[in-house]
């Protein structure tokens, strides 16, 4: 097989898949009946019984550890006229009864009880063809559970490809593993459930206008706080942009400084030896003098590791890592969920900090999200005009960048470039192949 | 919550009367984006925490996550990280705050008790936060709020707030909010 690779092409993509409600029920049909979605991690259900309540694009699902143990996805509505069976956001339940006829399931998705049975239905009424609707395939990978509606699909392993590598470089790095903290926020944004993610799967190029007053505030590290850090302090952030296959996106960039060995400013010192241990060298190079790792899981996952300064007062560093994901609502409207995940056992007051750089950057509340929301809800606003959605969207950003020596050894198409749209191209042009969109049909502007 | 000892004894009227006109005072300090006058009616150590709201799977369980919060700041991190954003010299690359959300607060059945120390008072309210944004139709967003005021030679303070959001799904024009 020739795989073509087409990442250094121009791409244009028009601004009605931004606010357009066919182009967003064909999204629900080709994208999210067939991708592979995130849903929860495994330590938010612990113990058998434990459940959350989650989407897979617009159908609610139950994740649930049934009595064996095993982590199941189920539908959330009755087999038998459609109730919902779990109202909470998350709960601990033996089984489901349904509040309209009382019929009645195991968390390992089984009908039990059918309520007056003989009478209604007979004695020989066959349960075992009621069992309640599971997604075609669940798996998961560093705890992170993924479901898909489509028999068809690859392995979950295949799906995410190279991108398992850097998703394992930020939650498979710390020997207790990690953990949600705590029920994850939930709100509307009244934007395209798109933009938010071609943002987080590489976009290093707006951050210094977009976040211009956080950089000013001090929630980004200036060369006064690298120079406590480090004798040589380059002038420039510098950063790549990995295309890892089937639409799934990394950016990682670098603090701009010259260290003797591996550093993971933002951790205490303590913990830099697992992940010395628990990562390749290769991952570890990815992860050492961090400034932010994030991408995006196509279609609507997005992860992200961040060094934060200053959250707390001067000189309190701390990263944090976050899990966000966005379901659709309709062409203009998405729910965000924000997964908040620390190491189990990590120290306290580190945590703390953590957790503050986390709300006070990039949290629901935080001021890089406030002004990043900003954009995202006025694309959508501005797209959805009926002479605006004809016209283009070029992706020509960081065209001419170059692809990052092979000895770096980090999978994927990899460029040294941090300014781009290198993965946003990625995200798109998978969007494309699944919505079955004609590029030639489409051509770029010439440049 | 808060850890304040709470007798079940509440305020004299006259004490109502003052936290009513305290906390509306500091809601227009809000409201107007007088942020600076705001940061002067609250204590050095002020917190301001707001958890996680959810459904939970029973009646008897609090609507709040309080392992983790959606909101969590302090008196410097308001003055730094939020208020400067409205200087003169980087205001214009605000970008959610210019043109800024139009917040109003309503706030309603303020109750004030007595706590084991005579300064300080444990005042609980209702909040109905508005926020407009651009042409956007009004949004809303109720809670329950949990202040301990403290009396200070110069006035009443505010020494901390914890908000108890009613809505699970927040649907707000600007999640960065003073409740």
């Amino acid at each position: 097989m020739t795989i073509i690779d087409r990442s250094a092409e121009p791409l244009t993509v028009y601004r009605r898949s931004w606010g357009d409600e066919e182009v967003f029920l064909t999204e629900m049909d080709r994208i999210f009946g067939h991708c592979w979605q995130f849903l929860a991690h495994d330590s938010e259900i612990p113990d058998p019984g434990d459940y959350v309540t989650r989407k897979m694009g617009r159908d609610r699902v139950i994740v649930a550890r049934g009595e064996d143990g095993e982590i199941r996805v189920f539908l959330n509505t009755c087999r038998h006229r459609g109730v919902p069976l779990c109202r909470a956001d998350e709960g601990n339940s033996s089984h489901y009864r349904c509040s309209y006829h009382g019929w009645t399931y195991t968390n390992t998705g089984e009908l039990r009880g059918v309520t007056y049975q003989p009478d209604v239905y007979g004695k020989n009424f066959d349960k075992s063809k009621f069992s309640l609707f599971e997604p075609a395939q669940v798996d998961s990978v560093c705890g992170l559970i993924f479901a898909t509606w489509d028999p068809e699909a690859p392995t979950l392993a295949d799906y995410l490809g190279d991108a398992a590598w850097y998703l394992q470089a930020i939650v498979g790095k710390f020997d207790g593993g990690m953990e949600v903290a705590g029920t994850p926020v939930r709100n509307i944004v009244r934007a395209n459930w798109k933009t938010e993610g071609e943002n987080l799967s590489g976009d290093g190029y707006h951050t210094m206008i977009t976040h211009a007053t956080a950089l000013e505030l001090g929630l980004f590290a200036t060369p006064k706080d690298l120079e406590k850090l480090s004798d040589v302090v380059n002038p420039r952030f510098t950063g790549r942009t990995v295309d890892c296959g089937n639409g799934h996106t990394v950016r990682a960039q670098r603090l701009p400084v010259e260290v003797e060995g591996r550093k993971f400013w933002g951790y205490p010192e303590d913990m830099w030896e697992q992940f010395e241990r628990n990562l390749t060298p290769e991952q570890a190079d990815l992860m050492s003098c961090l400034s932010v790792n994030h991408g995006s899981i196509f279609p609507n996952m997005s992860f992200i590791e961040n060094f934060k300064t200053n959250v707390d007062g001067p000189d309190l560093h701390a990263r944090y890592i976050r899990i966000t994901i966005r379901y659709p609502i309709s062409a203009t409207h998405s729910e965000q969920v924000w997964f908040f995940l620390q190491p189990r056992n990590a120290d306290p007051e580190w945590c703390r900090l953590s957790s503050l750089a986390y709300l006070r950057t990039n949290g629901p509340s935080g001021m890089f999200e406030l002004d990043d929301t900003e954009n995202f809800v006025g694309i959508s606003e501005a797209s959805v005009g009926d002479y605006a959605r004809t016209k283009p969207v070029d992706y020509l950003g960081g065209l001419h960048h170059k692809l990052t020596p092979p000895e770096v050894g980090w999978p994927g198409r990899v460029v040294d470039g941090d300014r781009t749209e290198h993965t946003l191209r990625a995200f798109h042009r998978r969007w494309n192949e699944l919505m079955k969109v004609d590029e030639a049909a489409t051509p770029s502007i010439e440049v | 919550m808060t850890s304040m000892p709470v007798t079940a004894t509440f305020a004299s009227l006259e004490v109502h009367r003052e936290m009513d006109l305290f906390l509306a005072q500091e809601a227009e300090l809000a409201d107007s984006r007088r942020y600076w006058e705001w940061a002067e009616l609250v204590e050095d150590d002020f917190t301001y925490k707001v958890p996680v709201p959810r459904t939970p799977d029973s009646p008897f369980a609090p609507h709040y996550d309080d392992r983790v919060m959606f909101i969590d700041e302090s008196k410097w991190s308001l003055e730094n990280q939020w208020f400067k954003r409205l200087d003169p010299d980087i205001y214009e690359l605000s970008w959610a705050e210019n043109p800024p959300v139009r917040f109003r607060h309503f706030v309603t059945s303020i109750r004030v008790r007595t706590t084991t120390e005579s300064d300080r008072y444990d005042v609980r309210s209702n909040v109905m936060l508005i926020g407009v944004r651009q042409s956007d139709m009004p949004k809303y967003i109720t809670a329950e709020r949990f202040d301990i005021i403290v009396r200070r030679p110069e006035g009443l303070r505010l020494a901390s707030r914890w908000v108890v959001l009613d809505e699970t799904l927040i649907d707000f024009p600007q999640l960065r909010i003073l409740l």
